[in-house]
């Protein structure tokens, strides 16, 4: 029973941390509080749904369309962000808002309000331990969020971009003053959030439903986690979501399903009076990524 | 009478501003009479044509009746409230083609709740004291019908509503003006009587969401289950919407319960049932009252969804007895304007719209005001057989013979497993692992 409860943990975990990432980098980097966020993440989802029905792809297959449309559909919110004037945190919170509405309803008129599924064709279950099933779910939840957090640590410890991304977040009038373009990081971490979305979109359409109000919970998942491994901090993110996962779960299954959400509202309560910048985030003055 | 609608408005909307155009220039005229010769006669000539086109047509001579319908066509419960409009809408069609209420159209104005409590009490506002609508109808789940209940007492206008299920709401009668064409014990008690005959000996679970109806549907269930020597060693709630129910399964698993009664709406059975396949878990049943018996379900879920057991006040394929021909008109009206079959939603919204024209009509013959009082009491006094079944209300504004039936997805079809005299078949285990 131990061993499955773990499994489904990591499972959720590994999860959180996909739709998370893109959220975490975007504010990170922009400071731009995206609550579009789970919209764009159905967004993707429903693409793949469509590209599966209409032209029986694959489920991997769909995965570097949607990457490649979504980065599209990111860029285009950046250029209407940029026009947003100061104080921007709180003008792009209500600007993301409102498209997250018009995202809703343009799903809806599109793909009607019936939920979709995206199906798991390939559901053979695996037994590595005796009494402990692995499901082709897992792998993809594994496979895919090890692979993108993955390729966002590598960018942004082995690249020089990824030196010039790091030095946005953690100050960025120094990092402007020391040469780095930060408009153009910004518009770089909205590509990046966007291939980060699109590949949580598939994922987020095969574990859940597509609905065109369902991206709420997505959101709710992306600020949650971002604050509980604190602001920019790509590395902790999965460890972090790992903790929450354990936790929701563990309180889902010792008190009862009920209790799953109040132990993170609790959680998240508590992180933001006593630990603000994040539960992972030791003492140092700039997040060490 | 097919000239009747377009030519309706156009008739009373004639007669009725030209006079008042008439009535509310007097005092200018008198000021300025013989300096607008032309206008005066304008008037004249508007008011001339507008009666004779009128009469011409043969157009309705009377206001149009304002018929509200509130429900969720967006946010999550927005394709229930969708398909409850589309049944709305068909009645109202349904009357109008008819000749209205004698003689007098049906004018139906919709209104969106968002699927959200607050929304459905703004809405209800509008349509009650801007719109003037003269009834309400319409709804979906207690936590958005409730409120607008509330506000139908206030005002003093009828509402029935088309789907609810708390007791509460019309406990002890205290809302004259509310009705209900479904109700709890139309769900429970039929479960509370199948389970414990067709799975004697077995251990149940039950998971409902954490809703007004759910938890009274939950808490019902388990005190009649209970007393017909069910096991029952583990009963749950879970928000709308849980991502992950893992640890309720392994909870399952580990008591050896292999009866779920699962308490939550279509997109919850979407992940529930998903988890449960892939986690091959050892069910003899599962059994979703609200969102499973529903072909959009079936599509979705795919080989999945079978022998699922589910809930159904209506289908096409198995009307309630007596009324095969009127469902089968209904079901071709529907077909013939939507493009799709109709569900039990659907037809809970038609019947919700249905009884309140009927009421409204006999108000009017019966030449009594057309107001809340003189409708309710009319409603009171229903008794009509209509594709779901005989509608009758008893004094607190529950329908008085409500029945659902188990439905079981059998081969991508549902099949009526329950009482005996509505079953097309019967029920299939789930075959656990191999399933």
């Amino acid at each position: 029973m131990w061993a499955q409860f773990l499994i489904g943990v990591l499972s959720l975990g590994f999860f959180y941390t996909l739709t998370a990432l893109g959220f975490s980098l975007i504010f990170g980097v922009t400071h731009a509080f995206n609550l579009a966020h789970g919209e764009l993440i159905v967004l993707s989802g429903y693409l793949a749904y469509g590209l599966m029905k209409t032209y029986g792809w694959a489920f991997w297959m769909t995965l570097p369309l949607c990457m490649l449309v979504l980065t599209g559909v990111l860029a285009a919110m950046h250029q209407v962000l940029k026009k947003v004037d100061e104080p921007f945190a709180l003008n792009s919170l209500v600007m993301t808002f409102g498209m997250a509405l018009i995202a809703q309803n343009v799903m809806l008129f599109f793909f009607s309000a019936d939920y979709r599924l995206i199906p798991a064709t390939d559901a053979a279950v695996f037994s590595p331990f005796g009494g402990v099933s692995v499901t082709p779910t897992h792998l993809w939840t594994f496979g895919l969020s090890s692979a993108a957090t993955a390729a966002v640590f590598l960018v942004l410890h082995r690249t020089f971009l990824g030196k010039a991304l790091r030095a946005t977040i953690q100050e960025r009038e120094a990092a402007r003053l020391a040469g780095i373009h930060v408009d153009r990081m910004k518009g770089v971490a909205f590509a990046i959030g966007g291939m980060l979305i699109g590949l949580a979109g598939p994922l987020f359409g095969r574990l859940a439903y597509l609905h065109p109000a369902g991206g709420l919970e997505a959101t709710l998942i992306a600020i949650v986690i971002t604050i509980f491994a604190g602001v920019g901090h790509i590395r902790s993110l999965l460890l972090g979501a790992c903790i929450l996962a354990a936790l929701e779960s563990g309180a889902a299954l010792v008190l009862g399903t009920n209790w799953r959400e109040l132990v993170s509202a609790l959680i998240l309560i508590m992180l933001l009076l006593w630990k603000p910048h994040g539960l992972l985030v030791g003492k140092r003055s700039a997040p060490e990524l | 009478m097919n000239h009747l609608a377009p030519s309706g408005p156009m008739a009373y909307g004639g007669l009725d501003s030209a006079p008042r155009a008439v009535r509310g220039r007097g005092p200018k005229e008198k000021g300025r009479r013989g300096t607008m010769p032309f206008a005066r006669l304008f008037l004249r000539f508007v008011f001339t044509w507008a009666l004779v086109a009128g009469l011409a047509h043969g157009g309705y001579a009377a206001a149009p009746v304002r018929l509200g319908a509130i429900n969720p066509l967006t946010g999550k419960l927005a394709n229930h409230g969708q398909e409850i409009l589309s049944g709305i809408e068909v009645a109202v069609d349904e009357i109008n083609e008819g000749g209205g209420l004698a003689g007098r159209p049906v004018q139906l104005v919709s209104r969106d709740d968002q699927s959200q409590p607050e929304t459905a009490v703004n809405q209800a506002q509008d349509l009650i004291y801007r719109e003037k609508v003269t009834a309400l109808t319409g709804g979906y789940v207690d936590s958005l019908v409730g409120p607008i209940s509330q506000l139908a007492l206030k005002a003093r206008i009828p509402y029935v509503a088309s789907a609810s299920l708390q007791k509460d709401l019309t406990l002890e009668g205290k809302n004259p003006f509310f009705f209900r064409i479904s109700h709890l014990d139309g769900v429970t008690e039929p479960l509370c009587r199948f389970l414990p005959e067709a799975m004697p000996g077995k251990k149940a679970a039950i998971l409902h969401a954490a809703t007004p109806g759910a938890t009274e549907f939950s808490q019902v269930l388990f005190q009649c289950l209970r007393r017909a020597g069910v096991e029952l060693p583990l009963v749950e709630k879970f928000r709308p919407g849980t991502p992950d129910f893992a640890p309720f399964l392994l909870k399952m698993r580990s008591l050896h319960a292999d009866v779920l009664i699962s308490a939550g709406f279509f997109p919850d059975h979407l992940i529930l049932v998903r988890q449960i396949r892939e986690q091959n878990m050892p069910l003899t049943a599962y059994v979703g009252p609200w969102g499973i018996a529903y072909p959009e379900f079936i599509q979705q879920m795919g080989p999945a969804a079978e022998n699922l057991l589910g809930m159904s006040a209506w289908h096409p394929d198995f009307p309630y007895p007596g009324t095969e021909e009127s469902s089968r008109r209904f079901s071709e009206t529907f077909r013939a304007k939507y493009g799709r079959d109709p569900t039990s939603t659907v037809m809970h919204g038609y019947t919700a719209a249905k009884v309140l024209l009927e009421a409204m009509r006999t108000v009017i013959q019966q030449g009594a005001p057309l107001d809340g009082p003189h409708i309710a009491d009319a409603l009171r006094a229903m008794d009509a057989t209509l594709p779901l079944g005989r509608v009758q209300f008893d004094a607190k504004g529950d329908p008085r013979h409500y029945r659902q039936v188990v439905v079981q997805i059998q081969n991508g079809r549902l099949v009526p497993v329950y009482p005996a005299d509505r079953a097309q078949g019967t029920w299939i285990p789930m075959s656990g692992p191999t399933n």
